[in-house]
């Protein structure tokens, strides 16, 4: 299988838990969609139940300007 | 409505106009056209860029300038006739015309000559031939050897200054000695004393393929039948002049064409092929002369100084079209011309694939049609962006990010927040009070006040129509969303017997005239006066027009009677009636370009102080946002000042508690709203960033449901803070909060429109 290329990489660190499970997040494969646009990337998941974080640094930076890039598509 | 988001995967275009229709918009835009003195120029030489590099001090570019139109600059500096000046405009505005030969003269004397050789010109095979000394073959010589035809050119006189003073007499010695030298250094071939007589020309002649005559040497020929536009007499094979024009700027002129003939005869093409426009036009520029003071021309004596020169061309007031862009600042954002625009707006639609860069424009225009009237033709822009959005809405290629928001918040003025009802136990009525989205949102007490007096004082019975009348789903290029909402204002109109509908907002009239017979509350109140609350003495104000007035005289006229009746001392701006621009709010510019928008906010406020009076609640608000005192006529007659502008949450309350009340307090309907089972406390920097990343209140009330109902969330373990998040439409809201008990305490939040899924 072909390695996908992650567009944005966030490692946790053992910085976040999720509230539900009760387990940090670890890093793991994700993908942001916009417009049949796809970006696969990695970024903290609860092991269990699968929440995504998405940082808010990263949704008002690079996930914006992407989003606006697109828009003009 | 639709609000699944397009795809950037679907190629489609349609074309936003034909050529014909897009050639008819671009030629209303008369910025490009000649100035009247250049237009008046048969060499067309750009004086007013002469008389802006002198009035500039910049003499050598002036000369280069020169020299670059024409040889022997300084003959024609010295002889022309000068038609620009008789077509300088200044005459007409009291002033003396701008004596463009002396400031040619003057570029002529202060200007550096060129240094350098220029490019290396590989010679052309064809070769020419002049004969005989006239100010028209002297300049023929020049522009053929200009043309790289290998010439030669054959006078009867004996030396370089003997030719140029039989060329130009008129030369003082020191410009004739200049010029002499600058025709021994052309690259041209002059053959002294030769007796042109008929024999030898026409034996010469033979020798090379191309041949112009002076009209002496024409005669001896016996010709007579020369073209008047192509100067080529087909039977001598020959390039002459007519008999008749002795002027200097004619010959020139003459020169020129012949230059042109030459380079078809060269060709083996008829002369009068693809000449295109030559000669003096009639310019279709527009320029503003009322703020021309009466100079008048600084006298030559001999030659301009330098600093006379300044002067004189510093009268100059470098005619241009800038009509539009003056009072727009949109156009100043862009810093184009409406042609410019319109042909960029043209391209940007045709793109399938790839950057659509003036989407940013299209989308932030305010569609207020400023333009259509401060441009002396009638440009209208707003007809141009708005056919672009329905276009790209059609196509596919409207981002949704850009009205959603604004798209969302006419669905629940006409959905949660809408209200149709005649009088309490009544179903009919006369008239209707539509108070218009903004102002139900903006100034919830001013509308109450106005329906309750209006109820009071009108006979027949007055309902209450809360709503949008649909001009957002229209400025955003949605027609169909448009339609429906017509129709459901139409379906709402009809149940209560097509009542007289009495708006508080111009726009909203514009709109809703397709639905019904429409009246400003204005009209209203100056027909059956104003309520016993209101003031008389209002004083100083400064009055701005809606864009939604424009055109709408009455409208104007009647909102001036009622200021006037309340005691208002009314300050025009600058661009008042139907010159006046948008305060920001109208087109959704604010959405599609908040900093494009904010400019005309800035604008519209320039040069103002004081109580700001507006009749539209969009401009009162705006112009409250940036600072000002505004108020929306009906807050001074009911005495109900709104105070600060509200937050995109409280106009939804507004709206919302604005129904609660007229149900409760007049039809004794009383609709609880369902309780949270949890308490929410918003921070101040919470609620700064809902502003700014247009978050509602509402979305955050429904993230910390699904959060009390999942329990989902993630924790920062370094901030203790918690972060929920729900995706709601084609938007994931985040919450970062806190939880004490049952209660919630949000500090900050943000959102993004990308989906995200694990793989």
């Amino acid at each position: 299988m072909p390695e996908v290329k992650s567009y944005y990489v966030i490692d946790p660190e053992g910085k976040l838990t999720c509230r539900k499970c009760g387990v940090g997040l670890v890093k793991a494969n994700a993908v942001f969609g916009y417009l049949d646009n796809a970006f696969p990337v990695e970024l903290p998941v609860c092991p269990k139940c699968g929440f995504v974080y998405v940082p808010e640094e990263l949704a008002v930076g690079k996930v914006l300007s992407v989003e606006k890039v697109l828009e003009d598509k | 409505m639709d609000f699944t988001e397009r795809s950037t995967r679907v190629y489609k275009t349609k074309q936003l106009y034909s050529k014909e229709e897009l050639a008819a918009r671009e030629s209303l835009c008369v910025h490009e056209q000649p100035a009247f003195c250049t237009a008046a120029c048969p060499l067309r030489i750009d004086a007013r860029q002469l008389a802006g590099l002198c009035a500039a001090g910049d003499f050598t570019a002036a000369r280069a300038a020169m020299e670059r139109a024409v040889p022997f600059a300084q003959i024609l500096a010295a002889g022309c006739e000068a038609p620009c000046t008789d077509a300088c405009r200044l005459a007409e505005a009291g002033a003396e015309s701008v004596s463009i030969p002396a400031l040619e003269r003057a570029a002529m004397r202060h200007g550096q000559p060129r240094t350098g050789r220029g490019l290396l010109k590989f010679k052309k095979k064809k070769t020419a031939v002049v004969f005989g000394a006239e100010l028209f073959t002297l300049v023929v010589a020049a522009e053929l050897a200009g043309k790289s035809y290998p010439t030669t050119f054959c006078v009867a006189e004996n030396s370089a200054s003997e030719l140029i003073a039989r060329c130009a007499p008129f030369l003082d010695t020191e410009s004739a000695a200049e010029q002499a030298e600058v025709l021994e250094k052309l690259d041209l071939k002059v053959e002294y004393g030769r007796e042109l007589t008929a024999a030898l020309v026409e034996a010469e002649r033979a020798k090379y393929d191309l041949a112009c005559v002076s009209l002496a040497v024409y005669s001896a020929l016996g010709g007579g039948n020369t073209d008047p536009v192509t100067l080529y007499d087909e039977k001598l094979d020959v390039l002459a002049r007519p008999n008749g024009d002795e002027s200097v700027i004619g010959a020139f002129y003459n020169a020129r064409r012949a230059g042109v003939s030459a380079d078809r005869l060269a060709q083996g093409m008829p002369p009068d092929s693809a000449r295109g426009d030559e000669g003096p036009v009639a310019s279709r520029l527009y320029t503003d002369l009322s703020v021309v003071s009466p100079t008048v021309r600084v006298p030559e004596r001999g030659v301009y100084t330098r600093e006379e020169a300044q002067i004189e061309a510093g009268r100059c007031i470098q005619c241009e079209c800038t009509e539009c862009i003056k009072g727009c600042a949109w156009l100043q954002h862009y810093g184009k011309f409406p042609r410019i625009m319109t042909r960029e707006i043209y391209n940007n639609v045709g793109i399938i694939m790839g950057d659509h860069m003036m989407n940013g424009a299209i989308n932030s225009c305010a569609l207020c049609g400023q333009c259509s009237v401060t441009c002396p033709n009638g440009y209208d822009m707003a007809e141009i962006c708005l056919s672009a959005r329905r276009n790209m809405v059609e196509t596919g290629k409207m981002s949704l990010a850009v009205h959603e928001f604004a798209l969302r918040d006419q669905l629940f003025s006409n959905g949660e927040a809408f209200l149709c009802r005649a009088g309490p136990g009544s179903e009919k009525c006369r008239y209707v009070f539509f108070p218009g989205c903004q102002a139900a949102a903006v100034s919830p007490d001013a509308v109450w006040q106005a329906y309750m007096d209006l109820r009071a004082r009108l006979e027949g019975g007055v309902g209450i129509l809360l709503g949008c009348c649909g001009v957002i789903s229209d400025w955003a290029g949605r027609e169909e969303l448009f339609s429906d909402t017509q129709a459901q204002l139409s379906a709402a109109l009809s149940a209560l017997g097509h009542p007289k509908i009495i708006t508080a907002c111009p726009t909203c009239t514009r709109t809703l005239a397709q639905l019904g017979d429409c009246v400003g509350i204005w009209d209203v109140l100056l027909d059956i006066g104003l309520p016993d609350c209101a003031p008389e003495a209002v004083g100083p104000v400064v009055l701005h027009d809606a864009c939604g007035a424009r055109g709408d005289a009455h409208t104007q006229d009647a909102v001036r009677k009622l200021a006037g009746q309340l005691g208002c001392a009314i300050r025009e701006t600058e661009y008042s009636g139907d010159r006046a621009p948008c305060c920001g709010y109208g087109g959704l510019a604010g959405y599609a370009g908040p900093e494009v928008a904010a400019g005309m906010t800035a604008a519209a406020l320039e040069n103002t102080s004081g109580l700001q009076l507006t009749y539209c609640m969009g401009c009162r608000d705006r112009y409250a946002r940036a600072g000002a005192e505004s108020r929306h006529i009906l807050e001074l007659v009911y005495g109900v000042p709104a105070g600060a502008p509200p937050g995109i949450s409280e106009k939804r309350r507004n709206r919302l508690e604005l129904r609660r009340r007229l149900l409760r307090d007049i039809w004794g309907e009383d609709e609880m709203n369902k309780p949270l089972n949890f308490k929410l406390d918003i921070t101040g920097e919470a609620r700064a960033l809902m502003e700014e990343r247009m978050i509602l209140e509402s979305d955050v009330i429904q993230v910390m449901s699904s959060y009390n109902d999942s329990g989902e969330a993630v924790l920062e373990n370094d901030t203790g803070l918690l972060v929920a998040r729900l995706r709601i439409g084609n938007v994931t809201f985040w919450v970062k909060f806190t939880e004490n008990g049952g209660t919630y305490t949000v500090h900050r939040v943000y959102s993004h429109r990308m989906t995200i899924e694990t793989r």
